[in-house]
C-alpha cells in the first residue's frame, strides 16, 4: 500500500465503520455489529498507522484496490484471535457426538471404519480434544474403528503435537477428571498428554492447497477445519474446499470456525443446522 | 475397536489403476469421460498445467455437472492468464446464472489481465453484459474501478446499468466522484430509482 505521513490519530466515522464492516463481511464472512465498534475502530486505527495511510479513506482505497491482498490479510489477522486450547469451541464436538456420528454410522456396519480429519493440527489440542470427546462421550465408540488424522503445514507444530506437552492455560477448559485421566503433571507445571492418545492420532505434514499433498486423503467422514480458511486468499480457499470435497465420503461433514462459512467459498456443500452447531455437508447423492 | 491409527498412508485410499495418462493431453481426454468423478479429477489435475486454460474453459461451456463445473472454475482461476480470460468472457453472455456468477468471480481474481478488456465490455451492445461487467468491477481489485464507473455515469443511457454503477460507486467512490454523481442525478432527475441511488452514493461518500 502507499504510505503517507500521519500526524494525528485518524478518526473512524459512523459512515467509515459501516462501509468497512460491509466490505469486511463480504470478503471474510465476519460480521461486526455496533457493539464491536471500539474493537474494530482500534484495530483499524492501528492498521492505518502501520501502513502510513493519511486517514481512513486513504487506507480503505489502498485496501480495496491492492492486488496482492497483503493488507487484507494483515487486517484479518488483527481482527481475529488465533489461539488454540483443549475443548475450544466445544459445541462442535458436542454436535459431533450428539448428531454427526449417528448419521455417519447409519450407513455403516459394526466394525466399519469412521475417519475424522482435523486440519490444521496446530500443536495437537484439536485432534486430542476430538479423541477425548469420543472416548468419553460417544457411547458407540467400541462398535467402530475410529481413525483420527491430523495435518498441518508446519512441521514444528506437528512435532510439538507429538511431544504432547501443554501449559496450564491450554488445558484450562478440560474437566478436572479428564485432565487427571489423560494427562500427567510435569515438574514445571505443564501437562503431558498420555502416549496412548498421541499414538491414536495419525499426524502428517500437508499443504491443503497442494493437490499432490491432499490426493491421498479419501473416505473421510468428518473434517474439522476451523479458523484456517479465514487466513487464505479467495482462490486458496476454493482450492482447499475442492480438496476437502474430494476427501469426504458422500454425506460427510465439514466443521468450520464460528466466523467462517463454506457457502461463501463454494456451492459444493449444503448447510445443515443441528441443535449444537451449523455444519456443512457433502451431498449424499454425489457420485465422486 | 475404538481409536485406531491407520497402518500407513497407503491405507487412506485404495490403489486404482489409471485409465488416462496424467499429462495435459491425457487429462484433456479425461475431461470428456462420461463419469463426472473422473472429469472432476481431470479438472483439478489440470490446474498444475499452465497451458490448460483453453481446455478448461472449453469444457465449462458444455459441462453440466455442478461439482465438475466448480473444479473447472477453480482450476481455470489457478491457471489464469489471457487464454483463461478469453475463454471465460463469453460466459458473461450465458443464460445460466451459475456460469455467469462463476465467470464474474473468476475474472475478479485476475485484475491485471482483465483490466485491458473493461472498456470494450462497458461498451458492449448488450446491456446485460454491461451490467455484469459492473458486477465484475465490484469484485475487481484494481485502481481503475472508480474511473470506469464514472465513465459509465457519463456515457450510459440504460437505467439498470447506471443503477448498478451507482451501487458499486457508493462503496468505492472517493470525493472525485461526487461531481459526476451529481451530474448523473441531474440528468436522470425525473427517475426516482436513479435519484435515490445517486443520493445514497453521494451521502455515503460525502460523509466518509
Amino acid at each position: 500500500m502507499k504510505t503517507e505521513a500521519v500526524t494525528a490519530a485518524p478518526i473512524i466515522t459512523e459512515a467509515d465503520f459501516k462501509k468497512f464492516t460491509e466490505y469486511f463481511y463480504r470478503k471474510t464472512g465476519i460480521h461486526f455489529d455496533d457493539s464491536k465498534r471500539y474493537f474494530v475502530d482500534k484495530r483499524l486505527v492501528d492498521r492505518i498507522g502501520a501502513t502510513g495511510a493519511a486517514d481512513f479513506r486513504a487506507y480503505f482505497v489502498g485496501l480495496r484496490f491492492e492486488t496482492d491482498g497483503r493488507e487484507l490479510q494483515n487486517l484479518i489477522n488483527s481482527m481475529t484471535v488465533n489461539e488454540t486450547y483443549f475443548f475450544r469451541e466445544c459445541y462442535q464436538f458436542d454436535c459431533l457426538v450428539n448428531h454427526l456420528l449417528d448419521e455417519v454410522v447409519a450407513g455403516k456396519r459394526k466394525g466399519d471404519r469412521v475417519r475424522i480429519w482435523s486440519i490444521p493440527s496446530s500443536t495437537g489440542e484439536e485432534p486430542y480434544s476430538i479423541a477425548i470427546y469420543l472416548l468419553e462421550r460417544w457411547a458407540r465408540i467400541d462398535d467402530f474403528e475410529i481413525e483420527i488424522l491430523s495435518s498441518d503445514i508446519d512441521s514444528k507444530v506437528l512435532q510439538a503435537a507429538q511431544d504432547g506437552i501443554y501449559s496450564t492455560r491450554s488445558v484450562a477448559q478440560l474437566p478436572k477428571s479428564y485432565l487427571n485421566k489423560y494427562f500427567t503433571p510435569c515438574a514445571n507445571g505443564d501437562w503431558r498428554i498420555s502416549r496412548d492418545l498421541v499414538e491414536s492420532v495419525e499426524f502428517s505434514r500437508i499443504n491443503l492447497t497442494e493437490a499432490g499433498d491432499t490426493r491421498r486423503f479419501r473416505n473421510i467422514d468428518v473434517v474439522f477445519c476451523r479458523n484456517l480458511l479465514i487466513y487464505f486468499d479467495d482462490l486458496s480457499r476454493r482450492v482447499a474446499a475442492e480438496a476437502m470435497y474430494d476427501a469426504l465420503n458422500p454425506g460427510g461433514f465439514i466443521c468450520l470456525g464460528h466466523s467462517e462459512s463454506m457457502s461463501r467459498i463454494s456451492s459444493l456443500f449444503r448447510v445443515r443446522r443441528f441443535p449444537d452447531a451449523l455444519v456443512h455437508q457433502k451431498p449424499l447423492e454425489d457420485r465422486t | 475397536m475404538g481409536l485406531k491409527k491407520p497402518r500407513s498412508g497407503a491405507d487412506l485410499r485404495p490403489i486404482a489403476e489409471r485409465a488416462y495418462a496424467r499429462d495435459e493431453a491425457g487429462l484433456g481426454v479425461q475431461l470428456d469421460d462420461p463419469d463426472p468423478a473422473l472429469r472432476r479429477w481431470a479438472a483439478r489435475d489440470l490446474a498444475s498445467h499452465p497451458g490448460a486454460g483453453r481446455r478448461l474453459c472449453a469444457r465449462l461451456l458444455v459441462e453440466s455437472d455442478p461439482s465438475v463445473r466448480e473444479a473447472l472454475f477453480t482450476s481455470a482461476a489457478q491457471v489464469g492468464g489471457h487464454a483463461v480470460v478469453d475463454g471465460i468472457l463469453p460466459l458473461l453472455r450465458s443464460e445460466q446464472p451459475a456460469l455467469r456468477n462463476g465467470a464474474i468471480e473468476l475474472l475478479g481474481g485476475l485484475p491485471d489481465v482483465v483490466a485491458p478488456r473493461i472498456q470494450a465490455l462497458l461498451q458492449d451492445a448488450d446491456s446485460d453484459v454491461r451490467i455484469f461487467t459492473i458486477n465484475l468491477l465490484g469484485n475487481l481489485s484494481h485502481p481503475g474501478v472508480p474511473q470506469w464507473l464514472v465513465q459509465v455515469l457519463a456515457r450510459e443511457d440504460e437505467i439498470n446499468v447506471i443503477g448498478a454503477a451507482l451501487e458499486v460507486l457508493a462503496e468505492v467512490g472517493g470525493p472525485e466522484t461526487l461531481e459526476p454523481l451529481r451530474a448523473v442525478r441531474a440528468r436522470f432527475g425525473d427517475n426516482p430509482f436513479i435519484t435515490f441511488a445517486a443520493d445514497v452514493a453521494i451521502e455515503r461518500i460525502g460523509s466518509a
